[in-house]
């Protein structure tokens, strides 16, 4: 024990003991006051002349702001960044926020109060503290009440200190030292066994992640995407049998190859149609094929999907059939849009692609 | 009544039994983690945890056929999985009530079971997050119901009270598990000196954070802790309220009404005491705990049990006067079902496990009987239970228009997921009773006789 003491300790009996001896301690201003006791005493904060707690007013502070955050956060979804109109109410309808403005305040505030105590204000975790090193500090978690004149930076004269806790009733006292940890162990915070778990845990994780991905036991939840696989002319629900819904009869062609020499566009090619077409076109298409058919969109960024550029020569060779024939029945991971659009709508975004694609493929005399 | 007689009825009871000092608290309630379970806990245990693994089954089964094979269907899409949802969530309010706002009332016979049912708060709510994820279908998308910013640049929806929800119980989870640990951090610390084992002691260590009991720390503590009560105040008045918009928002007959918020909150506390009540009655025998959890303590109890007995029935009696002054056909069609037609027993039998059979407890020799207040207790159990199941099926069950009209049925699956529910909180539950400080020793040695100073020094205030 090289070290120098920083605090003596000594142990009293009871509760109204230790609060006797705060005063006759505290009067010889020998140091740092500290008392150590297993549940909160009344009255012993005031003996020791400390402060009230500012938690309080962190909370308060902490309580505004989340409600705060949490109305900027719903004003902003719901009227700028995303807004839909939901119930013909108000994009920034600010009394159906209350509820998650008061859950978020609650919350934030809470957190304050219970981990800015441990963490903020009382310094907690702290495994190294001299404190935990005594004889005493068992007694003190069960039912013995401690008081420590503490160094607080400078010299602690101990024989005094030791003199003056004894004369105030203190048994058991004892001269506490820094703690350092024993040989070959750092601190006393259990840091080894912690990596431990943590390096168990990752290699669980990756011994699990690739041993589902070599040994795939479980088949893949194809059986559970039925529902988004459209099946042309049907709905959730199967037509009664022997009929055919209104608007669904079934197209006259067996084969994709067919469907040039069979389907002829009915519709004429009119400024209504084309108006109707492109409607249909931005309501389905869009969101894939892009606003000018290339096939290019931040969706298919994201999915890293490939939908077919509609202006490639390929498929401005198409004959109008073969395109009503795909839009009906969908081709590759496209899905079909019977059940969508009725037949005179896909004609008519039929025409309308066909325009986009005259659009950027312009001869001479299309200029005016 | 003499005068004599009002007089010993004011005394405060004692909190109690016997001679009990902060080191005898100490050796009976934190060594139960030391000492190897006798043979009756792991039969439990086998028995509890059996019953949560034919639930896992189940719920695995679900995922695999679809959630076809329960009885959900149309009209009613919200069939067992919203009923054990709102009963279990209503189960946990009975442990932050107790922890929270008998703490600001300054209510000192809660200190002694504040622990067990905060903890049982936790496990119930454990168990009401099982049925709003499965009844998604896909719970591995389950995040979708925060906002985040995705792919989708999508927001969720704001004005939904099934947001609402998510958040409500999210926020209650949460704030609960911290005054439950917060609460626990200086009995860990007790533990962490006692032990012997190196495993516990290892454990103890890291999750009391070093705590010293300095008096420091303490006036922080304290601070947190009172904090924290008035919190979780505010939020389990909020919490069944917002559940209860999830029906009362809609304009379904029977659900809009604006009795529901108060409606929903009384019936979780009562529901949630009946549930303490039930597990502490055999617990506190079983565990000789009997001089820390009295009699006294179980009767305080069974008269919260009884006056949220009344209050159950003024709001059923509210309710059905609401409906009868609406003049409105649809919701005095759907108030006749209550009580009639195929669903009729079930209306029946909530009125009578709700409000009359609690009634019994008007008798002080029932109240302190513990056969009266368990058979009490599981039949406010039941009769929760039963009374969602009326609300939410059979206003769901014929709509406006007959020809929407259906009939619910649950399958087996149905209850076989319920019971494997029961079987994860008991499972929990034992394992807590067994590992973890069952009584919050900290806040019982603050109110031990003696324990606190007498005499006090000139400025300090006096409680």
């Amino acid at each position: 024990m090289t070290e120098k003491p920083v605090a003596v300790l000594a142990l009293y009996p009871s509760a109204q003991a230790l609060l006797d001896a705060v005063p006759r301690v505290r009067e010889r201003g020998l140091g740092r006051l500290e008392a150590y006791t297993p549940f909160p005493v009344h009255g012993l904060d005031e003996a020791l002349g400390l402060k009230r707690s500012p938690l309080g007013a962190m909370v308060f502070g902490m309580g505004i702001l989340g409600a705060f955050l949490a109305l900027v956060f719903q004003w902003w979804t719901s009227a700028v960044d995303y807004p839909v109109r939901i119930g013909g109410k108000a994009l920034f309808s600010w009394q159906a926020f209350v509820p998650i403005m008061f859950e978020v305040m609650v919350l934030l505030a809470a957190f304050t109060a219970g981990l800015g105590m441990l963490f903020l204000l009382n310094r907690l975790p702290w495994f190294g503290h001299p404190i935990l090193h005594t004889r005493a500090i068992a007694a003190i978690t069960r039912d013995r009440f401690a008081l420590a004149i503490e160094a607080d930076g400078g010299e602690l004269d101990v024989e005094a200190a030791r003199e003056a806790l004894a004369a105030a009733g203190g048994e058991a006292v004892e001269v506490v030292h820094a703690y350092t940890a024993p040989e070959g162990k750092r601190t006393v915070f259990p840091w080894r066994e912690v990596a431990g778990v943590l390096v168990a845990c990752i290699v669980a994780g990756v011994v699990t992640f690739y041993g589902i991905r070599l040994f795939p036991v479980l088949p893949p939840m194809g059986h559970m995407e039925v529902q988004n696989k459209a099946v042309a002319f049907r709905g959730m629900r199967s037509p009664v049998a022997g009929t055919v819904a209104r608007g669904h009869l079934p197209l006259p062609v067996a084969d994709v190859g067919e469907a040039d020499a069979v389907l002829v566009n009915p519709l004429p090619r009119t400024p209504e149609t084309l108006a109707r077409g492109r409607l249909r076109y931005e309501q389905s298409c869009e969101l894939c094929h892009g606003p000018l058919g290339q096939g290019k969109t931040a969706l298919s960024e994201a999915y890293q999907a490939q939908p077919a550029n509609l202006q490639s020569a390929t498929i401005r060779d198409y004959g109008d059939g073969r395109l009503f024939y795909v839009v009906s029945y969908g081709f590759s991971n496209m899905p079909g849009y019977a059940v969508d659009l009725s037949v005179d709508d896909r004609w008519a975004a039929v025409h309308y692609v066909r325009a986009l694609q005259r659009s950027q493929n312009a001869r001479e005399e299309d200029l005016p | 009544m003499s005068h004599e007689a009002v007089l010993q009825a004011l005394e405060p009871m004692p909190l109690v039994e016997g001679e009990v000092t902060p080191a005898s608290l100490d050796d009976q309630v934190l060594a139960f983690p030391e000492r190897k379970p006798p043979r009756a806990w792991f039969i439990a245990f086998a028995v509890t945890s059996a019953i949560f693994l034919v639930g896992v089954a189940l719920i695995g089964y679900s995922f695999y056929r679809g959630v076809g094979v329960w009885g959900n269907n149309s009209p009613v899409f919200w069939g067992f999985p919203i009923v054990n949802f709102v009963f279990w969530v209503g189960i946990g309010h009975a442990g932050t009530l107790i922890s929270a706002i008998l703490f600001i009332f300054r209510k000192r016979w809660r200190n002694a079971i504040a622990r067990f049912a905060e903890a049982m708060t936790l496990f119930a709510l454990a168990c009401a997050a099982i049925f709003p994820l499965i009844h998604v279908g896909r719970p591995w998308f389950a995040y979708w119901l925060f906002p985040y910013p995705n792919e989708r640049a999508l927001w969720v929806n704001f004005r939904s009270p099934l947001l609402w929800d998510v958040f409500a119980v999210s926020t209650y989870f949460s704030v609960s598990l911290l005054f439950w640990y917060l609460g626990m951090v200086p009995d860990l610390a007790s533990m962490r000196e006692r032990t012997r084992s190196k495993f516990r002691r290892f454990f103890y260590t890291v999750f009391s954070l070093g705590w010293r009991g300095s008096s420091r720390n303490w006036r922080h503590f304290e601070k947190a802790y009172l904090l924290l009560a008035g919190l979780a105040t505010g939020l389990v008045l909020s919490v069944h309220s917002v559940v209860s918009f999830d029906f009362a928002v809609s304009v379904v007959p029977g659900w809009h009404m604006t009795i529901f918020p108060p409606y929903f909150v009384t019936g979780a506390i009562f529901a949630g005491f009946a549930m303490v009540v039930l597990v502490l009655a055999p617990v506190r025998r079983i565990m000789n705990l009997t001089n820390l959890i009295t009699m006294h303590h179980l009767e305080v109890m069974n008269k919260v049990i009884l006056a949220m007995a009344c209050l159950m029935g003024y709001s059923y009696f509210m309710e059905g006067f609401t409906a009868w002054y609406s003049q409105n056909i649809f919701i005095h069609h759907i108030f006749a079902r209550y009580v009639t037609g195929p669903y009729g027993w079930a209306g029946i039998l909530t009125l009578t496990c709700n409000v009359l059979i609690p009634q019994l407890l008007w008798v002080r020799r029932f109240r302190r009987s513990i056969p009266v207040m368990i058979f009490v207790s599981v039949a406010v159990t039941v009769g929760m239970w039963f009374e969602r199941f009326v609300i939410f099926l059979v206003s769901l069950h014929q709509d406006f228009l007959p020809s929407s009209w259906g009939f619910y049925k649950p399958t087996l699956v149905d209850y076989g997921i319920l019971l494997g529910s029961f079987g994860l909180f008991f499972t929990l539950v034992l394992l807590f009773a067994r590992m973890l400080p069952v009584i919050a020793t900290t806040e019982v040695k603050v109110d031990l006789p003696g324990s606190q100073p007498v005499h006090q020094h000139p400025g300090d205030h006096h409680d």
